[in-house]
C-alpha cells in the first residue's frame, strides 16, 4: 500500500532523508522508529504529500505521492505531530469540515462523524471550542480527523504524545483495529508502543534506513553480540583471563561490587553460540565461587540503541 | 468544487467566531460614516464621490487586517499540514480563502449603502455614477484583498504580512502621482495604468473603462497564480 522507492530529501545543501526504501503491505502495523531528528516526520509528510521527495518515488495505493497526490490523499488518514486543529471552530465543525473536503456525501457526514467520536470517545467535547480542550483531546481530535471518509492507509506521527495511560491504551486500540484490515504506519519513540502493536519495525536515524523487520526477529538478529552477566568472588585479573581464555566470549569487563569486596562483576560479551553460559559457569565455578549467571535478553531498546549507535559510529569513523 | 465550498465556508465561519471581522467592519464602517458626514453634511455637495474616493483609502488598512491571517495563521496553526494532504489543489485553497475575504467585502460595501438613504431623502444623487463608483470600489478592493493574501502565503508571521501588504498597496495607490516627473510618454502611461487611484477615479465619476474593469481583474489574477504556485511549491 505504501512503498518508498530510494527517496531522498535535501533541503538546500542539507540531506535530510538519505536514499531510503520500504514498503508496507494491507493490513500491516509498521512502527517507524527513530531518535528525535533521525527524518520520521520529514518522511511522514513525503508519504502524506505534504512535502515532495528530492529524489526517488513515493506511491500510496499505486499512486504516486509526486503527480497524483489528491487522489492519493482520498485514501490517506494523516495525523501530523501537532494535531492541525482550528482554535476557533469547535469539534463539530471541524469534523465537518474535514468530512466535507474528503468529499464525505452530505447525508452520509453525521454517521460519519459519529463513528470517529465513539471510537476516538470525543462525545462529551463535541459541542466544545477547541482552543478549551485538554492536551489529550486534541491528540484525539487529530486521530478523529483522519478516519473520516474511511481511509485506507494512516499515516500517524507520534499518535500518543502527550496523552495519559488510559488515553493511550484506548488509542492503541483504536489503531490496532484499523490495523486489522487498512494499513498503519506509526512512528514513535515509544518503544514498549511498537512492541505491542506493531508486525514490523522499521528503524530510522540520521536521515538512513537501518533496519526493517519484526520485533522478534530484531531482537533475534541481535543476539549474536549479546552479554552474559555473572557474580563470582575472584580476583579481578584472573577472572578475566579466565573468562576470555573461554572459546567464544570477545570481551570481557570486570567491576567490584559496591559493598562486597572479594566480588566482582562480569560482562562478557559472546557469540550466539549454543551452550556458552554453561561453559562460562563451569570455567567460573571449577575455580571459584560463582554467584549468577545470566544470559541477557535483547530488549527493543537494546536493539534500537544498537543501531543508531552504530549508525553514528560509522558516520563519525 | 466541494473542497473549494468547504474551504469557503470554514473561512466565513472562522471571520465570523473571531473578533477580527466585527472590528474590521467597524472601524471601516465608522471612517466611512465620518467621511459621509463631512463631505456631505459640512460641504452641502449631495454625492458620494468624495466618500468613495475615502472609502478606497481606508482599504489601505482595512484590507492588510483581513487578509494577514489568510494563509500566516495556517502556517502558525500548523493546519496548512491539514490543507495541503487533504484532497484539494492549491488553487482551491486560494480560491476559498479569497471568495471569503471578498464575501466580507462585499458585507463591508453593502453595509455603507445606508449612507445613501440621507442622500436620497435630502438631495437628487445620480443614481448610475453611484453605481459605478461602488463597482469599482468593490473592483479595487478585490485587487488588493488578492494583493494582501498573496504576502500572507510568504511569511508565518501576520504582523510582517500586514507590514508589507500596506506599502505595497500604497506604491499601487500613489505611483500616479509619479506620472508628473516622466517625459516619456509611455513611462507616463503605465504609471497610470497601474495606479490604483487614478483607475479608481474614473468609475467615481461613472466613467466604468473595460481597460480599467480588465486592470483589476489582471492584478487579482496575477496575485492568486502567484499565491497558488507558491504554496505548490512550497511542497
Amino acid at each position: 500500500m505504501i512503498a518508498l522507492e530510494s527517496v531522498s530529501k535535501r533541503y538546500g545543501p542539507k540531506t535530510i532523508i538519505h536514499d531510503v526504501s520500504f514498503d508496507v503491505g494491507q493490513g500491516e502495523i509498521v512502527g517507524f522508529l527513530g531518535p528525535n531528528g533521525a527524518g520520521k516526520t520529514t518522511t511522514m509528510r513525503m508519504i502524506a504529500g505534504y512535502t515532495t521527495a528530492t529524489s526517488g518515488r513515493v506511491t500510496v495505493a499505486g499512486l504516486d505521492m509526486a503527480t497524483q497526490n489528491e487522489a492519493a490523499a482520498r485514501k490517506i488518514g494523516y495525523v501530523p505531530e501537532h494535531p492541525p486543529l482550528y482554535d476557533v471552530l469547535d469539534v463539530s465543525m471541524y469534523l465537518r469540515f474535514v468530512a466535507k473536503v474528503k468529499g464525505v456525501r452530505p447525508r452520509e457526514i453525521a454517521a460519519d462523524l459519529e463513528r470517529v467520536v465513539g471510537a476516538c470517545r470525543l462525545e462529551a467535547v463535541f459541542r466544545s471550542e477547541i482552543y478549551k480542550l485538554s492536551k489529550g483531546y486534541r491528540q484525539r481530535l487529530g486521530l478523529a480527523q483522519a478516519l473520516l471518509g474511511k481511509p485506507e492507509v494512516l499515516l500517524l506521527d507520534e499518535p500518543t504524545a502527550g496523552l495519559d495511560p488510559g488515553q493511550i491504551q484506548e488509542t492503541r486500540e483504536v489503531i490496532r483495529a484499523f490495523g486489522e484490515k487498512h494499513t498503519v504506519l506509526l512512528s514513535t519513540h515509544i518503544l514498549p508502543e511498537v512492541t505491542l502493536i506493531c508486525q514490523r519495525v522499521a528503524i530510522i536515524d540520521q536521515g538512513r534506513l537501518l533496519a526493517i523487520d519484526s520485533p522478534s526477529g530484531l531482537q533475534a538478529a541481535s543476539e549474536q553480540t549479546n552479554s552474559v552477566i555473572l557474580e563470582a568472588t575472584a580476583p579481578v585479573d584472573s577472572l578475566r583471563q579466565e573468562l576470555l581464555s573461554i572459546e567464544g566470549v570477545n570481551a570481557v569487563r570486570v567491576q567490584p561490587m559496591p559493598g562486597r569486596s572479594s566480588t566482582h562483576s562480569a560482562d562478557c560479551q559472546v557469540d550466539a553460540r549454543d551452550g556458552i553460559e554453561a561453559r562460562i559457569a563451569r570455567a567460573v565455578a571449577s575455580r571459584w565461587e560463582l554467584h549468577r549467571l545470566e544470559r541477557q535478553q535483547p530488549t527493543l531498546e537494546n536493539v534500537f540503541l544498537r543501531y543508531v549507535g552504530a549508525g553514528t559510529r560509522a558516520r563519525e569513523r | 468544487m466541494r473542497g473549494l465550498l468547504a474551504i469557503y465556508q470554514k473561512e466565513l465561519i472562522s471571520y465570523f467566531r473571531s473578533p477580527i471581522a466585527y472590528f474590521v467592519v467597524s472601524v471601516f464602517l465608522l471612517g466611512t460614516g465620518y467621511f459621509f458626514l463631512y463631505n456631505v453634511f459640512l460641504t452641502g455637495i449631495g454625492t458620494m464621490n468624495d466618500t468613495l474616493q475615502n472609502m478606497g483609502v481606508l482599504l489601505l488598512i482595512v484590507v492588510p487586517v483581513i487578509t494577514m491571517r489568510l494563509f500566516s495563521g495556517e502556517y502558525t496553526g500548523r493546519t496548512i499540514e491539514l490543507l495541503m494532504t487533504l484532497p484539494l489543489k492549491p488553487s482551491q485553497i486560494v480560491l476559498g480563502k479569497y471568495l471569503g475575504a471578498t464575501t466580507i467585502l462585499l458585507l463591508m460595501t453593502l453595509a455603507t449603502c445606508i449612507d445613501l438613504i440621507p442622500l436620497y431623502l435630502y438631495g437628487t444623487p445620480e443614481t448610475k455614477t453611484i453605481l459605478s463608483g461602488y463597482i469599482g470600489f468593490v473592483l479595487l478592493g478585490m485587487a488588493s484583498l488578492a494583493i494582501g493574501q498573496f504576502f500572507s502565503a510568504l511569511t508565518q508571521n501576520q504582523i510582517v504580512a500586514a507590514l508589507i501588504t500596506v506599502p505595497v498597496l500604497l506604491v499601487f495607490w500613489f505611483i500616479g502621482h509619479l506620472q508628473s516627473f516622466q517625459s516619456s510618454y509611455a513611462l507616463r502611461g503605465l504609471l497610470g495604468y497601474l495606479s490604483f487611484a487614478l483607475q479608481f477615479g474614473d468609475f467615481i465619476r461613472g466613467l466604468v473603462r473595460s481597460e480599467a474593469v480588465g486592470f483589476y481583474l489582471i492584478v487579482t489574477a496575477i496575485a492568486l497564480t502567484l499565491n497558488t504556485s507558491y504554496l505548490q511549491w512550497r511542497r
